[in-house]
């Protein structure tokens, strides 16, 4: 019998209604080759028209190859259509046919500022493997940002091993995370492996799974909270990336730093605004922008 | 034409030996930049720099605190590895309670014919200072000559100010090209440069210098200088980190390294008093924050040095747990920042990860050259 796979988070595709290609001026493409997650977003004169989330493979031209073909599946596009394309994440040198690489933080900036509107200053960007506190202007461009870049706490990959640790789906941990009568304290290591240790012993004391995946949201969120503080967070603040669809982690980051993330489920009812997108929708604009340069 | 500085770098112990079997002299490892080379080279001692390897190791662990910069484990690693046995005596000029313990284990764990703390002062902006080190500088001289078997002369000492001034105005010579619109040199031959001649005979690299300059005038390299770049910190010898900077479209005009200018960037001024001008020049140098108080002096200097190189953005790095540094960047950064040189932060270990850096260093760049995409 093969384990099932808690981690695992949906794949998907979509194509947005009402926008024919056709009659766009600028077919622009952003991939993102992140860590865990590879993502592709299609605009055609600055709109979303299509997007896929999928798992990275071990491969970052083949990651991207994947996922931009599978964004424009029944599109009727081919790449060959997409007449710019700027490759962002950890995988962005890898992707053989991105005319550019830009770097996930501005990506993210940008993508933050199409997503949520130009009143956004702090953005933070909770990614597979890393951490960014990022800092904008009214016009998406960074100001100045933080990474943690030592260790996988904070990261949506700490999350999904304590998915599989804990047998519970991955989209029902935030859920689940307050199905608890009272909060109760936080795990003391965000570390994932020493976290892991202290949830199985807090488990062999009784501890309900909720409990456990209280503690170590809570520790999580503190962990990004000391990130942000350090940069600084102005308002309006949001938060990008896959763990930003967590809301055990949202609301606790919103209760330590008492400012609320803008918008953080619009992406339920409308999936161009899915904070997974963000630096493949950041990569894209700056695909058309380049584009637009590009014939003067 | 940088070559020749490269290949001392990576092969400092093959030079080392090869120096020390064909002149039969001694060779003396130093920690810190306070040590007194001139006196070293009048007692005809070639004075090599003990650096690290920037290689995971794990023989330091008992010999070190764990809230210890990275650097100094690095370094006693390698004596404990043995790659420094060819040594014929260690010394430090006192400095940092990091590289002190460094030293200090050194002594305890790797027999050595001659080992020397000098009581360089930590409070070097009291005119006491002065005094003090030519004292010190006096009671390390009787312990060379005592060591070597011979008198120092005022004639050594005056070749051995005479060799390393020139070691001096030579680099700073190589280091006016690099404010050139487009410099003849990459800020990682620059680094090369310099770290090797705390590596190889001064006479010797001295020629090597003599022989770039005749050539630099006419160089040019095929790549984009890209946004001028200064950086700022602790030691830093992390040559894959500053070729990976400078593969993403930016330069390194400048630094504040003690691999770098506050090794070489002032001279001896020649006075009768030999050990007084050695003293003096020791203590006003561009200091190492340990030293640095109770005024930062070496603010202004950094300031100016930005402003000469048209700097238009600086990394600022520290060895991780390098208190004396760290305590400094908060102010650094708020000054430069302040005179519109934006700054960012990266805290190195003893390998660093490059891929991460990399990332951050691009985005940091980014915000100079994406601003025409919004």
């Amino acid at each position: 019998m093969t384990k099932k796979e808690f981690w695992r988070w949906p794949e998907y595709r979509h194509t947005v209604e009402g926008i024919d290609p056709k009659n766009g001026k600028v077919i622009s493409g952003g991939v993102d080759i992140g860590s865990v997650s590879s993502k592709t977003v299609i605009m055609v004169d600055g709109e979303v028209f299509a997007q896929s989330v999928m798992r990275t493979g071990s491969s970052s031209p083949d990651s991207a190859e994947r996922t931009m073909n599978w964004a424009l599946e029944d599109t009727g596009l081919t790449l060959k259509d997409v007449q710019y394309v700027v490759g962002t994440g950890y995988g962005r040198v890898n992707i053989p046919f991105a005319q550019k690489a830009i770097t996930e933080i501005a990506c993210h900036g940008r993508g933050a500022n199409f997503m949520w509107g130009p009143t956004v200053r702090t953005v933070l960007d909770m990614g597979g493997q890393d951490c960014k506190a990022i800092r904008v202007d009214e016009k998406g461009k960074v100001q100045n940002f933080l990474m943690n870049d030592k260790c996988a706490a904070g990261t949506g990959r700490g999350m999904e091993v304590f998915a599989d640790l804990l047998s519970v789906p991955i989209q029902e941990v935030g859920d689940r995370s307050f199905a608890v009568k009272e909060e109760p304290q936080s795990v003391s290591s965000t570390c994932v492996v020493f976290a892991k240790s202290e949830a199985v012993g807090l488990l062999r004391s009784g501890w309900s799974k909720d409990e456990v995946l209280a503690a170590y949201c809570q520790a999580m969120a503190h962990r990004v909270v000391d990130l942000l503080n350090r940069v600084g967070v102005e308002k309006e603040f949001v938060i990008t990336g896959g763990i930003a669809k967590n809301i055990g982690i949202v609301k606790r980051v919103e209760k330590e730093l008492r400012i609320r993330a803008l918008k953080p489920d619009q992406w339920r009812d409308d999936p161009r605004f899915d904070p997974m997108l963000a630096g493949a929708a950041g990569a894209a604009l700056f695909a058309k922008v380049l584009y637009e340069r590009s014939k003067g | 034409m940088f070559d020749k500085f490269k290949e001392w770098y990576e092969n400092r112990h093959d030079y080392a030996q090869a120096w020390k079997k064909q002149t039969g002299g001694k060779v003396l490892g130093y920690f810190c930049t306070y040590v007194p080379e001139e006196l070293l080279i009048a007692a005809d001692i070639l004075p090599l720099r003990i650096l690290g390897s920037h290689e995971a190791q794990d023989v330091t662990e008992p010999h070190i605190f764990g809230m210890f910069c990275p650097f100094c484990r690095d370094c006693l690693a390698q004596g404990l590895k043995g790659r420094f046995d060819y040594l014929n005596g260690i010394m430090i000029s006192q400095s940092c309670l990091h590289i002190r313990q460094t030293y200090n284990s050194w002594v305890k764990h790797i027999p050595q014919e001659f080992s020397y703390y000098m009581y360089m002062p930590h409070g070097v902006q009291t005119p006491h200072a002065y005094p003090y080190l030519r004292g010190e500088l006096e009671v390390f001289k009787k312990a060379l000559e005592k060591w070597i078997g011979r008198s120092i002369s005022d004639k050594d000492i005056d070749r051995g100010i005479e060799v390393m001034n020139k070691n001096r105005q030579l680099m700073k010579q190589v280091y006016e090209f690099r404010k050139q619109d487009n410099p003849p040199l990459t800020g990682l031959e620059a680094m090369y440069m310099v770290v090797s001649s705390q590596m190889v005979e001064k006479e010797e690299h001295n020629q090597a210098l003599e022989a770039v300059l005749k050539e630099l005038p006419n160089r040019k390299l095929d790549r984009n200088t890209g946004t001028r770049l200064m950086i700022i910190g602790s030691e830093d010898d992390d040559t894959e980190f500053v070729e990976m900077v400078e593969s993403l479209d930016s330069t390194l005009v400048v630094d504040e390294h003690c691999t770098g200018t506050r090794y070489f960037w002032n001279e001896v001024e020649p006075q009768k008093d030999r050990l007084a001008a050695i003293a003096a020049r020791y203590i006003d140098r561009p200091p190492c924050p340990s030293k640095d108080w109770p005024e930062r002096k070496r603010f202004p200097h950094i300031l100016q040095l930005a402003k000469d190189y048209n700097v238009e953005g600086a990394l600022v790095i520290q060895q991780k747990f390098c208190d004396p540094h760290e305590l400094d960047m908060p102010a650094l950064r708020q000054m430069l920042e302040e005179n519109g040189i934006p700054t960012y932060f990266l805290e190195f270990d003893v390998t660093v990860p490059i891929g991460q850096f990399k990332t951050r260093v691009e985005a940091f760049l980014e915000t100079f050259a994406l601003p025409d995409l919004f």
